[in-house]
């Protein structure tokens, strides 16, 4: 596959696509602010309070939308880079994030505490959005834990049995997640129908440091493994040849899309298709070079997660549709379109 | 000859004090919760709802306000668009940042319970009639539900002394072959048993029960929601698709009742007395009859 586009060209245009995203998720939203005073808005954020400006735009622009932009950016990002990981992994271009359980893991938590929260234990309400984000997080972790486990053999991590251990947690937590859905009464089965279409509402700078810590890391991280992902391409035994330590990066790439799915998961719920279309079409853009696709995709998926999320806002404002709709009703058939033109 | 500008003075005072408390209550509503918007209306307060969520559906009127969307989904700026001075709903609003978010901005939330029990209603109906303004007209709407549910249960109680309490189902879906069915501690069992009837269900919640389950349970009447009995045709299409449903005893004796969906969910509404009425009569026959003795 060639590139077709010189990253020369590429980057310097999906940084603007990405400026542009974030400014549009700051300047739009169901209320309409004058641009001026988003920008006022914006600069008394930065503590130089040069301007005054109305309470109420202030607000909206610096506790309701930038929390929500940022942890959009993070999302975005994460989930794109963690599909490049896992598609670089698992040698296969279909793969997701989901492939190594970490989303059903996380599901399977949020729906233990969803359920159990209205039926065996009371919490203050202010707590429940954080409790269930930790069980979230936790049940990724845990089932990711799981797949890797029974992936190993003799000391070495068998790709293939780790898919299928994939595959397999996958449907167990199902069936628990199903036994839930099962005891949950009315209204908690709605709650847990909203989790799995994911949102970015309700975003708050409390709930966002966690992501950040973890964000920064996958950023800072991943790219690094770059030469590792591009020997893996060729085969397991060409990069051991090559001088990389196999096991080690797979243990690396696996725990960092762990973390990095489960804490977006936790953020956010859960949002479809971004880890699966974004490095697709960016390997189409740059071609397979981990150097050149891994930064690409962080840009493009923290890009794409926003503008799908202004379309989550305004669509049907006042009320808001779970993001993880729209970032389906456009991803899927984008990735039939890639389908039907890559046969011929 | 001096009276005067004290009469006046004191008269500009009362109007002013009077004006100032109008002032101080909320004028832009937005309802996110069914039975919550139905007793708003009820009491007057229809030209102060700039907003309703996704449950509100009764009355017709407010389905064409400005849609919030789903009571646990709302959204800080959407909501914040229609300016409103109150958000008001029940304890499942939320999701809860997005609610500190809308204090922070100046919203008043005021959250009513969504419990179908007597006492949780009268303190509902008696917030609602305060913010509103309005305390009399929430006092009297509040004697004249319980006097009618009193009535009814009076009527009811005559009644069974001759006729045996009917045993009913209440079935939520009857898509395939295993029907959601009301069990313990769901609106709909109380609903059955306000209206006289047993309610067969004996599991907890709303629960798939298994068509052969159903039959044995040999319900007198089955009640379905609105929804599935779109008229003659609607039915003869349900009973088609459902011949366990067909076979049961209920529907050969011609058994078979509707109620609103919506009665079911946000806690104990206005319309709630006519549709106990409405099934206790089909339960019970000569109710009818009972109605001039009850009412002695």
């Amino acid at each position: 596959m060639n590139p077709v586009l010189n990253w020369r060209v590429l980057y310097p245009l999906l940084a603007a696509l990405l400026l542009l995203a974030v400014w549009l998720s700051l300047a739009l939203g169901p209320v309409s602010l004058p641009l001026a005073d988003t920008l006022r808005a914006l600069l008394n954020i930065t503590g130089l309070n040069l301007t005054e400006v109305q309470a109420q735009t202030e607000l909206i622009v610096s506790q309701i939308r930038l929390p929500r932009t940022l942890l959009g950016l993070m999302v975005g990002a994460v989930l794109a880079l963690t599909g490049v990981a896992m598609q670089g992994l698992f040698r296969n271009p279909l793969a997701d994030p989901g492939l190594i359980g970490v989303s059903s893991g996380a599901a399977l938590g949020a729906s233990l505490v969803i359920v159990g929260l209205s039926r065996w234990i009371t919490l203050p309400v202010v707590l429940e959005p954080y409790v269930l984000s930790a069980a979230a997080f936790a049940g990724g972790l845990l089932v990711t834990a799981l797949v890797y486990r029974l992936g190993r053999r003799d000391g070495q991590t068998q790709v293939a049995t780790m898919l299928l251990a994939g595959i397999a947690l996958t449907a167990l937590s199902g069936a628990i997640i199903g036994l839930f859905t099962y005891l949950a009464d009315d209204s908690t089965l709605r709650a847990l129908t909203f989790w799995n279409l994911g949102s970015l509402n309700g975003a708050s700078y409390s709930r966002l440091w966690p992501l950040l810590v973890v964000a920064l890391g996958v950023v800072y991280w991943l790219p690094r493994r770059a030469d590792a992902l591009n020997a893996m391409l060729l085969g397991e035994s060409e990069a051991r040849h090559l001088g990389f330590d196999v096991e080690r990066v797979k243990r690396e790439l696996i725990l960092c899309t762990a973390l990095g799915v489960g804490a977006a998961v936790a953020a956010a719920g859960m949002i479809g298709f971004v880890g699966l279309v974004v490095p697709h079409l960016m390997r189409l853009l740059v071609g397979p070079d981990h150097r050149l696709l891994l930064p690409a995709s962080a840009l493009a998926g923290g890009a794409l997660l926003l503008l799908a999320d202004l379309a989550a806002r305004l669509i049907v404002a006042p009320a808001e549709m779970p993001i993880g709709i729209v970032t389906a009703l456009i991803g899927a058939p984008f990735f039939i379109y890639l389908l039907i033109r890559s046969r011929g | 000859m001096r009276l005067e500008p004290i009469l006046a003075g004191l008269c500009t005072g009362l109007l002013l004090s009077t004006a100032s408390l109008a002032d101080e209550l909320p004028q832009r509503w937005i309802s996110a919760g069914g039975a919550a918007t139905e007793w708003i209306v009820e009491l007057g307060g229809q030209d102060r709802l700039v907003g309703v969520d996704t449950t509100s559906q009764h009355p017709e009127t407010v389905t064409a306000l400005p849609s919030v969307g789903y009571q646990r989904q709302l959204s800080a700026e959407g909501v914040l668009t229609l300016a409103p001075d109150l958000l008001l709903g029940t304890e499942e609003m939320g999701p809860p940042p997005v609610l500190i978010q809308l204090e922070k901005a100046g919203v008043r939330i005021e959250r009513l319970s969504a419990s179908s029990e007597l006492n949780a209603l009268e303190d509902n109906l008696l917030r609602l009639g305060a913010l509103l303004g309005e305390p009399e007209r929430a006092q009297l709407a509040l004697e004249d539900f319980h006097r009618q549910l009193n009535d009814l249960q009076r009527q009811i109680k005559l009644a069974s002394k001759t006729d045996q309490p009917p045993g009913v189902l209440l079935l939520l879906g009857v898509g395939g072959n295993s029907p959601l069915v009301a069990g313990r501690n769901t609106m709909a069992d109380w609903l059955l048993r306000q209206a006289g009837a047993r309610n067969l269900a004996e599991h907890e919640g709303y629960k798939n029960l298994a068509a052969e389950a159903m039959l044995a349970l040999d319900a007198d009447w089955l009640v379905l929601t609105d929804r599935q009995l779109r008229g003659v045709e609607g039915q003869q299409a349900l009973m088609a698709q459902n011949p366990s449903l067909a076979a049961s005893r209920a529907v050969r004796e011609g058994h078979l009742l509707s109620i609103d969906p919506t009665l079911l969910v946000g806690g104990l509404g206005p319309g709630l007395p006519d549709a106990l009425r409405q099934l206790s009569h089909a339960f019970y026959p000569r109710l009818q009859e009972h109605r001039a003795e009850a009412s002695q």
